[in-house]
């Protein structure tokens, strides 16, 4: 490295630290100092200290009025079995995909793919709901994201596929595998890769769905997190609580935050290292 | 992200690669008896072909029958009404403007979305640790549910925000509600849609630029390009495959505006920020359901009017770089 490449990447990283600043420093301290407020002084919505700290009583009410561990758990009930049903039926399909020279598949793929840019219509899924009599129920809400969200993986699982070669699978095929032995023993572990880049797609988009969950699970016995902070937001007259819905909105971000904390480098790995390329 | 949609299985044979030579005769004649019973699991595809139908298309096909037709909470059977849900929305405003408001949000938080991103990328594409660590903390907000993004921007950018006291450090009582004011309350909503997602646009980006060959780029230093002239001509051009993808996606994503908006917003001040989504959620609380379904088909016209000839406009700019 010569002095004047040393100079640039010096200031390179000083103008990334410079602008993180506004950009993710400010955003999330003003939330934690503004959680750990009175009323009265989180709504000067200032960076300064706490005067007086009230840390205990708002996130108590995140948990008791806001329902927090509730909607937590009703969150994981949504979005764990919709990632895990996504990654395998969208795996197999593009194992199909992949392999297949049909026209008729070819026009499936087609729709399927399309399905990831078009955006799916609502009333008319809560019409569909009503008539399968799941109207209003998480099995309902599941079934919808599993059928609208199926797009970005099989897109991305297909062009993975195709660059793989058929030899280990045929070659299986003829010492007497089953298919689905195929399928389970030597597709899905190559696929792991790809697959989990797409669950991390899929997993920011359901975590944070509110109006698809708007519409199709109404009320709060089954409310997710956003619901439950849309509504804990709104549930006084007057104007925003900040110290409680900053409160409820650090609780909110908390799960998915610490999650990346434990799987950031295998996460922003993925996603660069061309997993997206199709 | 060689394309939007990636070619469909390649109708040309690029079966019998290694194996038949080395293997022989009858050993090509087994290998391709086991290529066919791979290629034959079209029921692999059942499920997912299931899901996607009943559940994505079954959905689209009846939404031009419910947007043409009277339903509503007072009248449960539903009959066909011709253009007048329509024409009853535009007669009420809520057609036009909507329109005007979704594709506004849209082209804004399309294109902060992707000169920031491509800026920060370009700042990022060296795998280095530190960037690593940069390259996760820009990521960060790309993990907040967008309803979240809309209440933490709420407090940043409300008139006694922190936005404000910056500024008011350089211009004594400055004092603008940015979101309570018609001529920047479009504009800050966009904005916040952009930021929660541009941690994701600019991986895409670095992934795009580190494919980009390094001789290529050597060459033009030691032709003595600038930094500037060697990203303009050889790093942009190469990015193609990535700036469609991240184009189509960000403006197609931007037309189902909602979370944001009501979590800031909530479509005002006035009708300044009343986007199509809104109108729908609207509609559906009136009972109208006729309307809602006219609305959310235009969302769905919309996408398929402006994507496609974009798509097909920006796949031709690839073709010629």
């Amino acid at each position: 490295m010569t002095r004047r490449t040393r100079l640039f990447s010096t200031l390179r990283y000083l103008a990334l630290a410079l602008f993180a600043i506004p950009w993710v420093g400010v955003p999330v301290w003003m939330v934690i100092v503004n959680s750990m407020k009175l009323p009265g002084e989180a709504a000067a919505l200032d960076l300064t200290l706490p005067q007086q700290w009230n840390a205990t009583e708002n996130y108590t009410a995140v948990f008791v009025q806001g329902n927090y561990l509730q909607a937590l758990g009703n969150s994981l009930l949504v979005s764990l079995p919709t990632i895990l049903a996504v990654a395998l039926i969208g795996a197999a399909a593009s194992w199909a995909f992949g392999r297949s020279r049909s026209k008729g598949m070819q026009i499936a793929f087609y729709v399927i793919s399309l399905s990831m840019l078009m955006p799916p219509t609502l009333i008319p899924t809560i019409y569909l709901l009503r008539e399968l009599q799941l109207d209003g129920t998480t099995l309902g809400y599941i079934l919808v994201l599993i059928g609208t969200r199926m797009g970005i993986v099989v897109f991305l699982t297909t062009g993975f596929v195709r660059s793989m070669p058929e030899d280990l699978e045929a070659a299986a095929a003829i010492d007497g595998a089953s298919r689905l032995q195929v399928f389970f023993q030597i597709i899905l572990p190559l696929l792991s890769p790809v697959l989990f880049v797409g669950s991390v797609i899929l997993i920011i988009t359901v975590w944070g769905d509110f109006f698809f969950a708007q519409f199709l699970i109404p009320g709060s016995g089954r409310a997710t997190l956003p619901l439950s902070l849309y509504s804990f937001a709104n549930s006084s007259a007057q104007s925003l609580r900040w110290n409680l819905v900053f409160a409820h909105v650090l609780m909110t971000g908390l799960p998915l935050v610490l999650a990346f904390v434990f799987a950031q480098k295998r996460v922003i790995g993925g996603l660069t290292e061309g997993a997206l390329k199709g | 992200m060689k394309t939007v949609l990636p070619d469909a299985p390649a109708a040309s044979d690029r079966a019998d690669v290694g194996g038949s030579r080395s293997t022989g005769e009858a050993g090509a004649a087994r290998l391709s008896r086991g290529r066919r019973i791979v290629r034959s699991g079209v029921w692999f595809a059942l499920p997912a072909i299931v899901f996607v139908g009943v559940f994505f298309v079954l959905p689209q096909l009846y939404n031009l029958r419910f947007a043409f037709s009277n339903w509503t909470t007072y009248s449960s059977n539903i009959t066909w009404n011709g253009w007048s849900n329509f024409e009853t929305l535009i007669g009420q405003g809520l057609l036009f403007t909507p329109i005007g408001v979704t594709i506004g949000y849209a082209v804004i938080a399309m294109v902060t979305q992707n000169v920031v991103s491509l800026a920060l990328a370009y700042a990022m594409r060296d795998s280095t640790r530190l960037n690593g660590f940069f390259r996760s903390l820009y990521f960060l907000p790309v993990l907040l549910s967008p309803l979240a993004a809309g209440y933490i921007w709420r407090g940043l950018l409300a008139s006694d925000g922190p936005l404000n006291d910056f500024i008011g450090i350089f211009v004594p009582g400055f004092d603008w509600s940015w979101l309570g004011e018609t001529s920047t309350a479009l504009a800050a909503v966009a904005f916040v849609d952009a930021w929660k997602w541009i941690g994701l646009t600019t991986l895409v980006y670095i992934a795009g630029i580190n494919a980009v060959p390094r001789d290529a780029l050597e060459a033009a230093v030691i032709d003595g390009a600038t930094a500037w002239q060697s990203f303009w001509r050889i790093t942009f051009p190469m990015l193609a495959p990535a700036f469609t993808f991240n184009v189509v996606v960000t403006l197609v994503g931007a037309f189902s505006a909602y979370d944001v908006i009501a979590a800031t917003t909530g479509g005002g001040p006035g009708d300044s920020t009343r986007a199509l989504n809104i109108v729908l959620r609207m509609q559906w609380g009136l009972g109208n359901f006729g309307a809602g379904s006219a609305l959310g088909l235009t969302v769905t016209a919309l996408v398929i009017v402006v994507a496609i000839p974009l798509v097909w406009w920006l796949r031709r700019r690839e073709a010629k770089a």
